[in-house]
C-alpha cells in the first residue's frame, strides 16, 4: 500500500529521475525541479495539519513487513516533532530549486545539481519520517552521498581540491558517527526486541542502566557529529565555505537538524541513560555557542562565520534537548526550525554576494552594501537581526525558551548547573549580537570604496520571500508552533 | 483603540518603505498621518483613563505555549500607560513634523520614516504589554530601530561605532532583564504582570526571589536607560539626527526603563537590597553625568549627559518609593529635554555643528530659538514656573519625607546628592545656554549667516515650550496618575532653588571673568578629566572589549592551527573513505547492490554477535 508519506518521499526521487533524462535541455531541467518540489512542499503540509488535529500520536503512518529475517519493517509516519522539519525540508528544497532556475551554477551541469537535491529531499524527508530503527539508519546514510556530490562537484570553482577535502571530511565525520549511531541502534534491538521507534520509549525498562548509559553516549557521539557538537564541529566550517550556496543551505537547513532530530528522538528510549549523559551535552551545547560566536567575532570570511553562528545557535538546541523537559523539546523543535530558515536566508544573501564580487572574504567583497546594492544589504541586515535572536523574528523564541528550559531542568539534573549553562548562553547571546553588528559595519556601512553591484533579482526575491515571510510569521506569531497542546504531546506518545 | 494606535504605526511604516521612493513627499506625509493618528488613539486613550473614570482593563488575543508557564498576548490601560502612551505619540509626532524640514531630500527618508514608526509602535506596545515577553518584544524591537537610526548615516565613523556600542551594551543588559522575567514567572506562577504586581502587594513572593528577580530586572533597566556601569553608550549615540535624539535618546526609550521600575515598583518594594542599590547607582550616575555634561564641547553631548542624569533623579525617587514623582519627572524631562534637543536640532542646522565652540551670539538670528530653548534650559535647570521646577522639588520632597521618617539613610544620600546636583544641572545648562546664545560668534562651520529655522521646526518647539510653561500644573496635582501626590516641602524648595540660582551664577561669573569664553575653564586641571569623561571607555576597552578580542582571535588561531592539524591527519584516513566512495560511484548497479548487500550482511552478523538477550 502506498500512503501520503511514500508519495511526498517518492515525488522527489521521481522529480530527480526525470531531470536526469532531461539533461540536455538545461533550463527545462530546473524548471521541471521547481515543480516537483512545489508538489512535494504542497504535499507537506497536510500530514504537518494533520498532527496538529490530532490528539498527539503518529499519523499517516504505514507499517510492512520489509526484511523479515532481520526484523526490519518498512514504517513510517509523522509526528508533532517531526512534521515541522518535514515541511521545513520541502520549503528549504524548494527554494533552492527555484534559485536555480535563473542561476546556473558556476560550474555548469545544472540538471546533475537540481537532481541531487531532490535526491537530498528525499532522503532527509524519508528520515525525519522514519518509524524503523534501520530504515532510519538507511535514510540518513543516503543523504550523506548526494551532498558529497553536491559540495565536491559543484564547490567552490576555484579550488577543486580543497572543495573535496571539505567533502570527504564531511562524508568521513558522519558516515563514523552513523557507524556508533548504528551500534546505539543494534544495542536497542538486542535488548528490547524491536527496531519499532513508536514501541521503544515504553519498552526503556528492559534496558539496563549500563546499557543505557553506553547507548546514550553512541548517540550523543553518533548525531553530535552530524549536529554539530563542539568539538566535533571541525568539518562544518570547511564543508559551508567550499560547498555551492544551495549546498550550503540544505547542509545547515536541513542535515544538521537530522543530528538533532535524532537525539531528542532516541534519547528519549533510553532516559536513564540520557539522565546520566545530559549534563555533558548541555555543557557541550554551551561551549559550543560561546566558542561558535568567539570564532564569529575574529572571523574574515562571511561563509565561514555563517558556518560558526551556526554552531553556535545548534548550541542553543542541544542546551534545551539537555533539559530533558517537554519545555526543552519544545524549545528544540523551534530553534530547529527557526535556525534553518534564518540560516538559510543568509547563506543565500552571502551567495548572492558571491555571485556579484566573486568571493566571501570580508576584504574581497568591500564596504556600503547598503549604498552599492540597497535591497541585498537590507536582506543581509535582516537576516542577521534575524539570526542574532531580536524578539518579534523567529530566532528569538527557540533561544529564549531554551534558556526558560533550562532555568528549570528535569529533576533529576542538578539546577545549579543548568542555571550556570544558562547564564554562560546569555552571554553567548551577547556575543553574537557583537559578531553580527559588526558585519554589518563591516559590509553594509560605510564610504562605498569599490562599484555598485546588481542589486536583488525578481528571481532572487521569490527564492527568499517565503523565508523572510517565516522568519516573520513565526516571530509575530510563534503560536504557529506554539499552541497549547504542542507541548504536552510533542513526544508522540499514544 | 490600542491596535488604532499600533496598527496606524505599523502600516505608515510598510507603505512607506514599500512605496516610498516614487515620491519625496510620501514618507514625510506617512510619517505624520500615522503619527497623528496614533497621537488621536492615544488621546481617546488618555481621556477614557483620566476623564471618564474608566478603569484599567486588559485585552488578551491568546496565548503562546511555552511547556510550562503559557505566554499571554495581552495588552492593558491603565492610567500609567495612558500618560506614557500621550507623551510618546505627543512627541512623536512632533518630531515626525520637524523631520519634514530637518531632513528634507534625505534620501533615507522612507526608511528613516519606517523605522521611527515602528520604533513608536514598539513603544507603545512595552507601555501596554500586560505580559512580561510582550513587554520585551517591544522592549528589544526599540533598542534594534534605535541601532539604525543612530547609524541613519552610516558613511561616517562615529554614527557606526556609536550605534554598535548601543546596541551591545543594551543588549548585556537585556540578558539580566530576560532572566530577571524567568525569576519573577517562577516566582509569581505567572508572566501577566498585573497578576504579579497583585502577587507581590499580596506578598505572595518572597524576599528572596523579590531581590533576585529585581537586581536582574535592574540590569536591563540600566541598560536602557544609561546608567553607572552602562551609561556610556548613550553620550556615543548622538551622531544620529536630532530628532531622533529628542525621540529615542530622551523623552521616551531610556525613560522605559523608569517606566519598568514604575510598573514593578511593588516588586522592588519587596527588597531592600535593590531598593539600595538603586539609590547608589541614581546617585552615583546623577553627579557623575551632570559633570560630564558640565565640561562637554558638544552640545548634543551635553545634552546627553544631562539626560543621564534627569533618569537618574527618577530612579532616585523610585528607589524611595515615590510612585508619583519618579513618573511626573519622566513625563516632565521628555516635554522640556525633547524641547532642548529639538531647539539644537535647530542651532545644529543653522550653524552646521554640533560643537559648542562653534556656536555663540545666536540669540539675535534665531529669536524663536533662543526663547524656546531658553524655557528649555530653565525648565532643566529646574527654575519656576517651569515644569521641571514642580518635578523636581517633588523628587527632593520624597526624598525628604524619607529621610525625615521611613529609609532615613536613602532619603538623605538622595537628597543631599539631589540638591548638590540641582546646582550642577543649571550650572551646565547657563554654561550651554551662554556659550550658544551669547558672546561673540566663534568660528562658523558655513559661510552663510545663520538664520532662523522653517516653522515646520519652530511649531513643535513652540508647543513643547507651551507645555513647559503651563505643565507645572499637572505635576501639582497629579489626578491623572490616580495616586495621591507626594508632598513637596517648602525649606527643600528653597534650599534647592538657592542652590540652583547658585550654580547659574557661579557660571555668569566665570563667563564674565573669562571674557566670555568657555566657563568650564575654571575647572582647571579637572577639566580635560570630566571632558575625557574619566577615561570611562578606556577602562571598559582594557577589562571587556580587548579581552574579548583576544578571546576570539585565540578562538579563530585554534580552529586554524590546532584543529586543522590534527584533522589533517585524519585525512589521510579520508583520502581512503574518498578512494571508496569513489569506487562505488564509478561502478555499476551490480556494484551498488553488492555494497548494500554486504551492508545488510554486516548488520544481521553484529546482530548475531550482540544477540536478542
Amino acid at each position: 500500500m502506498i500512503g501520503g508519506l511514500e508519495i511526498i518521499i517518492g515525488l522527489p526521487l521521481l522529480g530527480a529521475l526525470v531531470v536526469l533524462l532531461l539533461s540536455r535541455r538545461d533550463t527545462v531541467a530546473a524548471w521541471v525541479g521547481v515543480a516537483f518540489g512545489s508538489a512535494t512542499l504542497a504535499g507537506s503540509v497536510v500530514p504537518w495539519a494533520a498532527t496538529i488535529d490530532d490528539g498527539g500520536g503518529y499519523v499517516a503512518r504505514s507499517d510492512t513487513a520489509w526484511i523479515r529475517a532481520l526484523d526490519v519493517r518498512w514504517a513510517l509516519g509523522l509526528d508533532r516533532l517531526s512534521a515541522p522539519l518535514v515541511v521545513l525540508t520541502a520549503l528549504l528544497s524548494w527554494c533552492c530549486l527555484v534559485a536555480l532556475v535563473r542561476r546556473a551554477p558556476s560550474c555548469g551541469a545544472r540538471p546533475g545539481l537540481v537532481a541531487l537535491v531532490l535526491v537530498l529531499e528525499s532522503a532527509s524527508i524519508g528520515t525525519f519520517a522514519a518509524l524503523d530503527l534501520i530504515v532510519f539508519f538507511v535514510f540518513f546514510e543516503l543523504v550523506l552521498i548526494p551532498m558529497w556530490f553536491v559540495i565536491a562537484d559543484w564547490g567552490d570553482e576555484h579550488d577543486p581540491v580543497g572543495r573535496r577535502r571539505a567533502a570527504t571530511r564531511f562524508l568521513v565525520t558522519t558516515v563514523t558517527g552513523s557507524a556508533l549511531m548504528l551500534v546505539g541502534f543494534l544495542l536497542l534491538h538486542a535488548r528490547t526486541g524491536t527496531f519499532d521507534v513508536t514501541e521503544l520509549p515504553s519498552r526503556a525498562g528492559q534496558i539496563g542502566a549500563g546499557t543505557q548509559v553506553l547507548v546514550a553516549v553512541l548517540f550523543l557521539l553518533g548525531f553530535g557529529a552530524k549536529v554539530p557538537v563542539w568539538p566535533l564541529h571541525f568539518w562544518l566550517p570547511d564543508a559551508h565555505s567550499k560547498a555551492p550556496t544551495v549546498g550550503s543551505v540544505l547542509l545547515a537547513g536541513v542535515l544538521l537538524k537530522l543530528g538533532t532530530y535524532g537525539l531528542l528522538r532516541f534519547w528519549a528510549d533510553v532516559p536513564d541513560g540520557a539522565v546520566r549523559v545530559a549534563p555533558y551535552l548541555g555543557a557541550l551545547g554551551v561551549v559550543g555557542i560561546v566558542y561558535g560566536a568567539l570564532a564569529c567575532l575574529a572571523q574574515t570570511d562571511l561563509k565561514r562565520l555563517i558556518a560558526y553562528s551556526s554552531v553556535g545557535h545548534m548550541g542553543f538546541v542541544l542546551l534545551a534537548i539537555s533539559t530533558l523537559t517537554e519545555q526543552g523539546r519544545l524549545a528544540a523543535n523551534f530553534a530547529n526550525v527557526a535556525h534553518g530558515i534564518i540560516t538559510a536566508l543568509l547563506f543565500f544573501v552571502v551567495g548572492a554576494v558571491k555571485d556579484r564580487v566573486g568571493t566571501t572574504e570580508l576584504a574581497g567583497i568591500g564596504r556600503a552594501l547598503y549604498a552599492r546594492a540597497p535591497h541585498l544589504g537590507a536582506a543581509f541586515g535582516f537576516a542577521a537581526v534575524a539570526s542574532l535572536g531580536l524578539p518579534g523574528l523567529a530566532g528569538f523564541w527557540g533561544e529564549m525558551l531554551s534558556m526558560l528550559a533550562a532555568y528549570s531542568p528535569a529533576a533529576a539534573l542538578s539546577r545549579s548547573t543548568y542555571v550556570v549553562f544558562m547564564v554562560v548562553a546569555g552571554l553567548g547571546a551577547v556575543l553574537t549580537t557583537a559578531y553580527f553588528v559588526v558585519a554589518i559595519r563591516r559590509v553594509c556601512q560605510g564610504v562605498p570604496d569599490r562599484d555598485a553591484v546588481g542589486d536583488v533579482g525578481r528571481d532572487e526575491w521569490v527564492a527568499w520571500s517565503p523565508l523572510v515571510a517565516s522568519v516573520l510569521a513565526l516571530g509575530i506569531f510563534p503560536v504557529i508552533m506554539l499552541w497549547s497542546g504542542s507541548a504536552s504531546a510533542l513526544a508522540g506518545r499514544r | 483603540m490600542t491596535l488604532l494606535v499600533l496598527l496606524s504605526l505599523l502600516i505608515a511604516a510598510i507603505l512607506s518603505v514599500a512605496v516610498g521612493h516614487r515620491d519625496d513627499r510620501l514618507p514625510p506625509l506617512l510619517g505624520v498621518v500615522g503619527a497623528m493618528v496614533a497621537w488621536i488613539g492615544s488621546v481617546l486613550i488618555g481621556v477614557q483613563q483620566w476623564g471618564m473614570g474608566a478603569t484599567a482593563a486588559s485585552t488578551g488575543t491568546g496565548q503562546v505555549a511555552t511547556g510550562g508557564l503559557p505566554i499571554s498576548v495581552t495588552l492593558r490601560v491603565d492610567q500609567l500607560s495612558a500618560s506614557m502612551l500621550v507623551l510618546a505619540t505627543s512627541v512623536a509626532l512632533l518630531v515626525q513634523v520637524y523631520s519634514v524640514a530637518y531632513l528634507r531630500g534625505d534620501p533615507r527618508y522612507p526608511s528613516y520614516t519606517a523605522f521611527v514608526g515602528v520604533f513608536t509602535a514598539a513603544m507603545a506596545l512595552v507601555v501596554m504589554a500586560d505580559d512580561l515577553f510582550v513587554l520585551l518584544v517591544g522592549w528589544e524591537v526599540m533598542g534594534v530601530c534605535s541601532y539604525v537610526l543612530i547609524s541613519h548615516h552610516w558613511e561616517l565613523e562615529p554614527a557606526r561605532s556609536g550605534a554598535v556600542k548601543a546596541f551591545v551594551m543594551t543588549r548585556l543588559g537585556d540578558i539580566g532583564l530576560l532572566f530577571g522575567f524567568f525569576v519573577l514567572g517562577k516566582a509569581a506562577g505567572t508572566y501577566r504582570i498585573s497578576e504579579i504586581v497583585a502577587a507581590a502587594r499580596g506578598g505572595e513572593i518572597t524576599g528572596h526571589e523579590a531581590t533576585a528577580a529585581a537586581l536582574l530586572v535592574l540590569c536591563g533597566v540600566v541598560g536602557k536607560s544609561a546608567q553607572f556601569p552602562l551609561h556610556s553608550w548613550l553620550p556615543d549615540a548622538m551622531p544620529g539626527p536630532t530628532p531622533i535624539s529628542a525621540l529615542i535618546h530622551a523623552a521616551t526609550m531610556v525613560a522605559a526603563g523608569v517606566f519598568l521600575v514604575a510598573r514593578l515598583l511593588p516588586v522592588f518594594g519587596l527588597s531592600d537590597v535593590a531598593m539600595n542599590l538603586l539609590a547608589a547607582i541614581a546617585c552615583l550616575t546623577m553627579v557623575g553625568s551632570a559633570l560630564f555634561a558640565l565640561a562637554a564641547d558638544d552640545l548634543k553631548r551635553v545634552l546627553a549627559w544631562s539626560t543621564v542624569s534627569q533618569l537618574a533623579y527618577m530612579f532616585a525617587a523610585l528607589s524611595l518609593g515615590g510612585y508619583a514623582a519618579g513618573v511626573e519627572h519622566l513625563l516632565s524631562h521628555g516635554a522640556f529635554k525633547a524641547l532642548l534637543f529639538l531647539a539644537a536640532g535647530s542651532v545644529i542646522h543653522a550653524v552646521g555643528t554640533q560643537r559648542l565652540d562653534g556656536m555663540g551670539g545666536l540669540r539675535t538670528s534665531m529669536p524663536v530659538t533662543f526663547v524656546t530653548m531658553t524655557i528649555g534650559f530653565a525648565a532643566l535647570a529646574g527654575l519656576p514656573p517651569f515644569v521641571g521646577f514642580f518635578s523636581k522639588d517633588a523628587v527632593l520632597g520624597v526624598a525628604a519625607d524619607q529621610a525625615a521618617n521611613g529609609s532615613a539613610a536613602r532619603g538623605w544620600l538622595v537628597l543631599v546628592v539631589g540638591v548638590l546636583v540641582a546646582g550642577l544641572t543649571s550650572a551646565y545648562a547657563t554654561r550651554a545656554w551662554l556659550m550658544t546664545f551669547f558672546g561673540p560668534r566663534r568660528g562658523h562651520a558655513t559661510d552663510v549667516a545663520p538664520h532662523e529655522s522653517s516653522w515646520l521646526m519652530l511649531g513643535p518647539m513652540v508647543v513643547l515650550a507651551g507645555l513647559s510653561v503651563v505643565g507645572g500644573a499637572a505635576v501639582v496635582k497629579p489626578g491623572f496618575l490616580g495616586v495621591d501626590a507626594e508632598g513637596a516641602h517648602l525649606p527643600v524648595v528653597l534650599v534647592s532653588l538657592a542652590v540652583a540660582l547658585g550654580g547659574a551664577a557661579v557660571t555668569v561669573v566665570q563667563w564674565q571673568r573669562l571674557r566670555r569664553a568657555d566657563p568650564a575653564l575654571a575647572l582647571g586641571r579637572l577639566r580635560p578629566v570630566l571632558a575625557r569623561e574619566a577615561r570611562y571607555d578606556d577602562l571598559v576597552g582594557a577589562l571587556v572589549v580587548r579581552p574579548t578580542g583576544w578571546a576570539a582571535r585565540f578562538t579563530r588561531l585554534n580552529e586554524e592551527d590546532v584543529v586543522e592539524t590534527y584533522v589533517g591527519g585524519v585525512d589521510s584516513s579520508g583520502q581512503w573513505a574518498a578512494r571508496l566512495v569513489r569506487w562505488t560511484h564509478n561502478g555499476n548497479a551490480q556494484r551498488y547492490v553488492t555494497a548494500v548487500v554486504i551492508g545488510a550482511v554486516a548488520v544481521a552478523v553484529v546482530i548475531g554477535v550482540v544477540g536478542p538477550s
